[in-house]
Order: C-alpha cells, then structure tokens, then sequence
C-alpha cells in the first residue's frame, strides 16, 4: 500500500512537470511590456496575504535607550514611530499607514516642483547677466533694473489677476493632491464644441476657497515661468526701452498676454482639449513651455523690437547693419550657464512629482534637455565657424539656449536621438534667424531674443508633432485623451495638426495681442526713450546712476592724461 | 499698419475655421499651414514694412 502511494505520488508529480513543462513550451512569447497589461505578463504570485491592524502591533519602534546614543547610521530614523496616528486609542491602523503613504506621495511631488520652482526663479539672474552682459556698458544699469523690477512687477500682475485667468479653471491637479478649487472656466461654444477661454477661480489666492496648499505650489510655479516669459522682452527692447513703460507693459504681459495662451495651453482652454473635442491627437501639447513661454516672450518681443524701432547707429541710411558688441562676454557665458542649469528645474520640474503617474520619467526629461542644450551650442559654433571665421561666442551661449527652448516642448515625449537632432536643428535656426530679423527685416534685437525664444520656441511646439514617440506614459492620458502622445514620424498626424494650430495661435493672435497692447502704452506714455538720452546711454538719464562709476572716472583720467 | 494687424489676425481666424470647415487630418493641415503662413506674410511683408517707412535709420 505505501509502496503503490509511493509510486502514484511519482507518478503526479511527473504528470504535473510534464503539464508545466508544456504549458511553457506552448505559450507564446513574452509579449513587450507596452502591448500587454502587466497583470497578464506577471508570473503567477501567491495568494496576497490581507495585513491587519494586529500585524502592525508586532511592528516595534527603537527603544529609548537605543535612540540615546544616537543614530550614527541613520537606521533608527524614519520607522514606525513617525507615522502619524489617528486615534491613540486604537494605536496604529492600516488606515494611518495608507494616509501616511499617500502624503509622502504628495509631499515628494510638493518638494519636487517647489525646489523646480526655485530654480526657475534663479534663471531671472541668468537672464539678468545674459543681456546686461550682450549690452554696452552706457546701458548695464538700466539693463540689470529692468530685469530685476520684472520680476517684482510680473508677480504682482500674476497675483493680482493673471493667475486666476491662466488655471482658475484648470480642475484637480492629481500629482498636487487633486484639489478641486480651481473649477470656474469662462468658455464659449464654437462648431458645436465647448471653447475654454479664461479661468475665473482664485484672485488674490484668496478667491472661493483657493486658499489651498495645492494652490500655493501651483501658483509658485507657474509665476516663475511666466516672469520667464516676462523677461525675454526687456531683452529684444534693451538700451532705448524707457523704463517707465516697461513696467506698464511688464505688468499687462504679466496680466493679461502671457495668462490667455497660457490657460488655453495649460489651464484647460481649447487649444488643450483639441484632441477631445476635435480628436487630434492629444491636443495641443506643450510639456514646459516652448510655446506658452518661449514663443509668447519671443513674439511678444518682436511686437515690441517693432514698435520701440532699432537702436541709433545700429543701421546706415541704406539699412545696412552694424555690429554693436556687448561690453562683457565673461557675463553672458555664465548667464548661459545659469540658465542652462535652471532648465532642470524648467523641463523636468514641468512633471510636477517625481511619484507616480509616470513621473519617474524625469530622468529622461532632465537627459533630453542637456543633450539638446549641448547640440545647439555645438551647431551654433561651428556655423560661425565656417560662415565667419571665428567660434562665436555669444551666438555658442546663444545656440546653446536656442537647443534648451526648442527641448522645452518636447522633452517629456521624444528619444535621446531626437533630442540631439532637435538641439542641432535649433543652433543653426537660431543663427539663421537673427541674420534673417537683422537683414532682411531691419529689426534690432540686441540679444537675439526673438530668435532663440520665439522662432526656436515655435520649432519646439512643431517638434512635439514630429519626434513625440509615444513612449511616454504620464497617468495613461495627456489632456484627457488616453494613450501617449505620438508624433507624425510615430504614426500620428493629428498631433502635428494641432501643434500647428497652436503655432498659428502664437502668431497671428499672441502677437497681434501684445502688438495692441503695446502700441496702446505707445500711444500713452511712449516706449522709446529721448534720442539724447540713448545716445549718452540710459543709465544717468534713466535710472540716475551708472553701472560701473569707475570705470567712467578712469576713462576721465586717461582722457585728462593724454590731454583730450 | 491696421492692415498688417488685421492680415495675422486673419491667418490665426483661418486656422480656426480648420476646425469647424474641414474634417479630415490633412485638410485641417492645410488650412491651418495656410493660416499661418498668411500671418507670417502680414508681419513680415506689411507691418514691419510699415513701420520701416518712417524707421530712424532712415532719418
């Protein structure tokens, strides 16, 4: 009787591995992890084990006498005695344990976009030192004011109005903690679809409940972007701006332009529900701003280099160019370098969380950006290499820049190689570009703002439809349309399309808008300053101090020397 | 310079319209390509012209 068990035992267990054996043998093979839900593609798991309150009572804290003598290898801090418990009564429960999962979810994702935030901020010094340093030396006071006081005076714009018009409508940020406050969006039907127009929610951060913790993090981060914006203006208009209506046209930028593309991009506007409403693609897609950022500064930019005219002596009669150096290039290289090391808070940060919904692809955003940024300097260089003679070095600071605002758009959905194809693409096009305004459209932009910002930033938005390769995966949907976002050279057309109604919004109405709005300030208070003015530069008349007082006393003393 | 405004404005209405007039992918493609390449002949072939004529380099 043992002997024949012995023997039916045998013979099951061989059954069963011959069963085994098959089964593996006929199945197919592992499907790739995209195509297959990961539940189907698992191994089989044993049965998951419910936890109970009771298992957490085995759960011991370190001793006091433990914790006396200190922690030198860290392991004694962060265990159980940190978790925050409801009821004491109860001691501590699944419940406390899930809650306190969920807010160090938010918390990371807090911290990461505060901390993208603050190096965002930081880029103002960047741009700060760029243009001061593209400038000469006459205008390096009214330069540095000018780039300090739009910072103060976009901010006060954006709180007072500009925010609650850019996402007072935008819904539940989920990677923010989902809070609903911002729900009241102005829209309008059109071919039957609703169009979002501006948010209503949130003035003052005070307005119908937006006093919010999710609030605060979200208006942090989206006032730095738009003082970016804010701040490639003063650049195209630098050394004949008169100061006092830059800040009336900082503020209505800060108010007004900037917030309306913004909402449609990023707030819940039309141009982001193109794809629900009209199925292309995911909608117009902007992952950190190429276009609500770099092409709204660089268009608006271009309205105001139009308006404000060319610097005196930049052109001769017959409109031919001159050169006008700025007065200190060790300034704009690390410029470039600031900024270029706030565009990791710029791209990366734009996930807003580093937990969940797909964020741990920040690595991949962060890598795009630099690759970009290294192949637009690269390209930059050498086309002033060969067309000039001599490696340029403010158009290399600024082909590196050009490669950064092109990747702002499409970082979070291309490949490495496309990265490097972008930034490549975008240092010739920035060089193109200023040669282009200069020439053939007599324009003077003293730092090429119009061209690194806007033409590149607008050839960032065009690439989210070409290279976007549908890897990407940030919660299973972007813009309430599932899937990934995919470009034309991946399989979709409709991506490209709405990318590209997105570029004519920039153009014809981004540009038109601030075009109005400036003239209008023109009309009032006048944006040029008095050629005599200009002429002995804006920092005495302007601001009623120079910049660099010593070097104006040498200067004095050598010509008294010599006897001039 | 009114004329200039009004043909980008024009280009970004054409886009639009792409919406609401055409179905398919490449016909909004076109309208839309369309729209914004009359915006950019409004700046660069009337508005910054315009203001050209009267430009300080000229003076």
């Amino acid at each position: 009787m043992r002997q024949q068990t012995r023997i039916l035992t045998l013979l099951m267990g061989a059954l069963l591995s011959g069963a085994m054996v098959w089964a593996q043998a006929a199945a197919p093979p592992a499907a790739p992890p995209a195509a297959a839900p990961p539940a189907a593609a698992a191994p089989a798991t044993p049965a998951a084990v419910p936890i109970t309150d009771l298992d957490l009572k085995g759960v011991e804290a370190p001793k006091a006498e433990a914790r006396a003598k200190g922690d030198p290898d860290g392991a004694l801090t962060g265990t159980v005695s940190d978790i925050a418990v409801g009821d004491a009564k109860k001691g501590l429960t699944i419940g406390d344990v899930v809650n306190q999962v969920g807010q160090n979810k938010i918390a990371i994702n807090f911290v990461w976009t505060l901390i993208a935030a603050f190096m965002v901020m930081f880029m103002q010094a960047g741009f700060a030192i760029v243009e001061t340093g593209l400038c000469r030396a006459k205008n390096a006071n009214h330069t540095m004011m000018m780039n300090f006081m739009v910072y103060g005076t976009g901010m006060l714009a954006y709180w007072l109005i500009g925010f609650t018009l850019q996402m007072g409508g935008v819904g539940a940020v989920g990677n923010l903690g989902g809070s609903p406050v911002l729900n009241s969006e102005f829209a309008v039907t059109l071919f039957g679809k609703t169009f979002g127009l501006w948010g209503q929610n949130g003035y003052l951060l005070m307005h119908n409940g937006t006093y919010d913790v999710t609030v605060m993090v979200i208006f942090l981060f989206q006032m730095v972007f738009m003082d970016t914006t804010l701040t490639i203006v003063t650049g195209s208009a630098a050394e004949r701006w008169k100061f006092s209506a830059f800040l009336a046209s900082s503020f209505v930028m800060g108010a007004f332009i900037y917030p309306l593309f913004a909402n449609w991009a990023w707030g819940g506007g039309w141009l982001a529900n193109l794809g629900g409403n009209f199925g292309l693609g995911k909608g117009y897609v902007d992952f950190a701003g190429s276009g609500v950022v770099h092409s709204v500064g660089g268009l608006s930019a271009l309205a105001m280099a139009i308006i404000v005219g060319p610097r005196i002596g930049k052109f001769d009669r017959n409109g031919k160019p001159f050169a006008m150096p700025g007065h200190d290039i060790t300034l704009v290289l690390t410029g470039c370098f600031i900024l270029a090391f706030g565009w990791f808070g710029f791209n990366p940060g734009s996930t807003l969380g580093a937990s969940g919904n797909g964020n741990l692809r920040i690595g991949s955003v962060a890598v795009n950006t630099m690759l970009a940024g290294m192949g637009g300097g690269f390209t930059a260089m050498f086309y002033m290499w060969f067309r000039y003679g001599k490696p340029d070095a403010s158009m290399s600071g600024n082909g590196l820049l050009a490669g950064l605002v092109a990747i702002t758009s499409p970082c979070g959905f291309v490949n490495p190689v496309a990265s490097v194809v972008i930034g490549l693409i975008a240092g010739i096009l920035v060089c193109v570009s200023v040669e282009f305004f200069e020439r053939v459209m007599k324009i003077d932009d003293p730092v090429g703002a119009i061209s690194v910002h806007g033409v590149n930033g607008l050839f960032g938005v065009i690439c989210v439809g070409l290279f976007s390769d549908g890897k990407s995966n940030y919660g299973g949907s972007w813009n309430g349309v599932s899937g990934s976002v995919t470009g034309l050279f991946y399989g979709d057309a409709g991506q490209l399309v709405a990318q590209l109604i997105g570029v004519s919004t920039l153009i014809g109405f981004v540009f038109v808008f601030s075009f109005v709005f400036y003239l209008l300030i023109d009309v009032t208070i006048g944006q040029r300053s008095k050629a005599e003015d200009e002429l002995a530069g804006l920092d005495i008349p302007e601001m009623g101090a120079l910049a660099y007082p010593e070097f104006e006393i040498k200067t004095s003393a050598m010509r008294a020397g010599s006897g001039d | 310079m009114v004329l200039g405004l009004l043909i980008v404005l024009s280009g970004f209405l054409l886009s639009i319209l792409s919406l609401g007039f055409a179905s398919g992918v490449g016909a909004r493609m076109g309208m839309t390509l369309a729209g914004i390449a009359v915006s950019l002949f409004g700046i660069v072939g009337v508005l910054n012209p315009a203001y050209n004529k009267n430009a300080i380099w000229k003076k």
